[in-house]
């Protein structure tokens, strides 16, 4: 895959699933199994002095603070999270 | 550095909050900071296990490896009044901290990147983590234990110092450009990345969409990192606030260190679950209803800073002034820029 292949686009609704077998461990717990909004495109990202292995194309996903924790918050978190943590949802 | 929700008063009027804290802190940088650092120096072969045994004083000559403690400050561990003695914990462990941060092997010598150690400590795998230890009994008991376990990982870290020194990956002159400094130290140029975006709408611009590539405006390098800035503008209708929660992700070579409670697992947690209150509990910032609250999560290919508003009443101030006016607690989102005349907190 070349860095500019990417399966999402701004404005997709996505879910980060809950396992990705053989998948980079950086999706914090709280986050999976739970849907978002892709706000942004970041790239593979080249970053030597973090982690030796690239990993795939990430996305900032925008996600509500009751989607994720319940309750009646109008508040929003937002994450980085690689293309093989996310699965398409809803249309 | 231990209390969390407690502030520090002259007189202190919880001492189970203070112990906790203690025993919370001292569990946490012994078992994710130093401890997978010396696993971490042992399996790549840095600092081999034969190499830190013999680094135990006295076990060069063959002699019984006893626990020396003479390189440790003698502490007082039973006439000191109750408050004294938490007081006395309280400053062993900043010093375990601040000696955990200075006894690392030359970058240059050893070949880590945060990925690793993350692995080491277990973030990504649970299997990996250091079992922690509970702290049980009277508050007598506690303290006494907390006493025993600050000497024991003052021990290890004057071993680790020992074993790093007699393979050249560390040097005297290191160790104390690392104390001098202190552990609070790094570069700082969010003033003036911030004086520069309310003066200048075009490099504002830039800064939103490029991040890095629009500080070369400033004469800032890039930096060695390959980590992308995302920068989160504060406006009438937005307050942003960032957090790593799987760790201590920050943009380190654009602002230095970031408070001490940045760190802290009760702001990880909290922060996202409850971003309104977080804000109001912890920082004594309230955030209008009608305003909302976007919390970012750094990784570390993607450090967060907040652009705070530009305080009024600034009108024609120059950029040097502005920069005054930032303080490290404004560009996480903990608190708004200085008003014109407000002094430091």
């Amino acid at each position: 895959m070349t860095q500019d292949e990417h399966r999402f686009q701004n404005g997709d609704q996505v879910r980060v699933r809950i396992a990705c077998p053989g998948g980079n461990p950086r999706t914090p717990d709280y986050l999976r199994g739970k849907s978002g909004l892709i706000t942004a495109l970041r790239g593979v990202i080249d970053n030597p002095r973090d982690h030796r292995d690239a990993y795939p194309f990430m996305y900032t996903v925008e996600f509500g603070v009751a989607e994720l924790f319940g309750g009646s918050s109008t508040d929003k978190v937002f994450a980085e999270i690689h293309e093989e943590w996310l699965e398409p949802f809803g249309d | 550095m231990t209390q969390v929700p407690v502030h520090v008063d002259s007189h202190m009027k919880d001492f189970e909050a203070h112990l906790k804290a203690v025993e919370a802190d001292f569990e946490y940088y012994r078992a994710k900071r130093l401890e997978p650092r010396v696993l971490y120096y042992i399996r790549r072969g840095s600092v081999p296990l034969y190499d830190l045994l013999k680094a135990v004083p006295g076990a060069e000559d063959g002699s019984p490896v006893a626990r020396v403690e003479n390189e440790v400050e003698p502490h007082d561990h039973v006439h000191d009044e109750l408050e004294q003695r938490i007081r006395t914990l309280e400053d062993r462990l900043d010093e375990y901290v601040r000696s955990i941060a200075a006894t690392t092997a030359d970058p240059g010598t050893v070949d880590v990147v945060i990925d690793d150690t993350r692995k080491e400590s277990g973030t990504y795998d649970a299997f990996f983590r250091i079992a922690k230890r509970t702290h049980e009994g009277s508050m007598e008991q506690r303290i006494n234990q907390l006493n025993r376990e600050l000497d024991e990982g003052m021990f290890v870290i004057d071993v680790l110092r020992r074993a790093l020194m007699a393979s050249g990956k560390l040097t005297q002159e290191q160790l104390e450009l690392r104390r001098a400094n202190g552990t609070f130290a790094g570069p700082w140029n969010g003033g003036r990345i911030v004086a520069r975006a309310w003066v200048d709408p075009e490099f504002k611009e830039a800064l939103l969409s490029e991040g890095r590539l629009a500080l070369r405006d400033l004469d800032i390098p890039p930096g060695r990192s390959g980590s992308i800035l995302g920068v989160a503008e504060n406006t009438s209708a937005v307050h942003n606030i960032v957090v790593c929660t799987l760790c201590s992700c920050y943009p380190y070579d654009l602002l230095g260190e970031p408070p001490w409670w940045y760190k802290h697992e009760i702001y990880r947690e909290r922060i996202v679950r409850d971003p309104r209150g977080t804000i109001r509990d912890m920082f004594d910032l309230n955030v209008p209803d009608d305003k909302e609250v976007r919390v970012y999560d750094s990784t570390s290919d993607v450090r967060w800073m907040v652009l705070p508003e530009r305080p009024d009443g600034t009108e024609g101030w120059t950029e040097e002034q502005l920069a005054q006016l930032v303080t490290r607690e404004s560009v996480i989102g903990a608190a708004p820029a200085l008003q014109p005349g407000q002094p430091v907190a």
